[in-house]
């Protein structure tokens, strides 16, 4: 189990790591399309990533209505329980 | 007086009217044949789904031998097709380099400028795997054609990013169109991106096919019955392999999008259609 604060830092570290992004620019409220310019295609590379990070299996149904970093730090924490 | 516009001199025109200028190469016979190839076409779609496919569908319960049957009966028939409509001289076509397609692995990635490009690319690789429009998975003649051949729909990214990827490690061919739709007349080619995501995630070699059509025909948007005044040459050119790896060095997304901004610039240094001599 891990908390949401460790969520969203390995989260934060995806999202930098893969896009190439500055860290302050991954706030909670950030969202990914407009904010972060991240798209559909990205989208499935940063689940197959965290998939991995998370060692868990997950399905993109489970994060398509995720909006923002928050969001994605909730869906996370949820499907850990 | 003003003459009328079909009658002005052909040198104050541009290149590309003076060559449809004239009604020639057979023209009304053309039209009625090119509406024929759409029955021909339909007719084929239901006698293949309906009546072929379910041999193919039910003679073994290994389902790789099976769709291995399903897309030889399709790319039989679509070869079939390709040499009818030159047959009927509707068109004319020529395919180079033909011998460098159909490796395991092999993401072809080609340029869509007409409705019949994929009749020509899947006619000649009896396996290979392809990436098709959701729709043609509904749609009454090519719907149970394509149910058991295991192509691949382009319903979701997820789904088709996913199955194209284990398709292509698993050693199968596939084709992509990464315009996802028919190229705009006489504008440059826009690749989406899904085409080098997946070209990474498991190709083992890029192979471009560049796609001519002269004179343009079977655009989108263009009704069948507006065929050209000359009878369209087909020209489909396979280019020199893109190697993936280098790729690979960066993240995913950026990578991905270097080899699209990379292949994009492919198609468009073969330049609009219409600069092409005829």
């Amino acid at each position: 189990m891990k908390t949401q604060e460790e969520i969203f830092g390995l989260v934060r570290d995806a999202i930098v790591e893969l896009f190439e992004l500055e860290p302050a620019q991954v706030t909670p409220q950030a969202r990914f399309n407009e904010d972060l310019e991240i798209d559909s295609i990205d989208a499935v590379d940063l689940v197959d990533h965290l998939g991995r990070v998370f060692q868990r299996k997950v399905s993109p149904r489970e994060f398509r209505n995720v909006r923002n970093v928050q969001d994605l730090v909730q869906t996370i924490d949820r499907l850990q329980q | 007086m003003a003459a009328p516009a079909h009658r002005m001199p052909a040198a104050g025109r541009p290149a590309r009217d003076r060559q449809h200028a004239r009604r020639a190469d057979g023209y009304w016979w053309r039209l009625p044949a090119t509406g024929l190839c759409f029955v021909v076409f339909g007719l084929g779609g239901l006698v293949l789904g309906m009546l072929i496919l379910p041999f193919a569908r039910f003679s073994t319960f290994d389902v790789s031998r099976r769709q291995r049957r399903a897309r030889a009966c399709v790319s039989a028939a679509l070869a079939f097709f390709a040499g009818f409509m030159r047959g009927i001289g509707v068109l004319r076509y020529s395919f180079e380099g033909r011998e460098r397609l159909g490796r395991p692995g092999q993401l072809i990635v080609a340029n869509h400028p007409t409705l019949i490009d994929v009749i020509f690319l899947l006619g000649l690789l009896p396996q290979a795997n392809c990436v098709v429009k959701a729709a043609l998975f509904a749609h009454p003649v090519t719907r149970s054609a394509l149910r058991s051949t295991g192509y691949i729909t382009n319903n979701t990214a997820d789904e088709m990013i996913h199955a194209a990827e284990d398709a292509l490690r698993s050693g199968e061919c596939l084709i992509m169109f990464p315009e996802g739709t028919r190229t705009t007349p006489d504008t440059a080619p826009r690749l989406h991106r899904g085409a080098a995501n997946i070209a990474l995630r498991g190709a083992s070699v890029i192979t471009p096919v560049f796609i001519r059509c002269i004179p343009p025909t079977l655009s989108k948007r263009e009704p069948w019955y507006r065929i050209p005044f000359r009878r369209p040459m087909f020209i489909l050119e396979v280019g020199a392999d893109v190697d993936p790896a280098p790729y690979r060095a960066a993240p995913l997304p950026i990578g991905s999008r270097k080899l699209n901004d990379d292949l994009t610039s492919l198609f468009r240094d073969m330049g609009p259609m219409r600069n092409l001599p005829s």
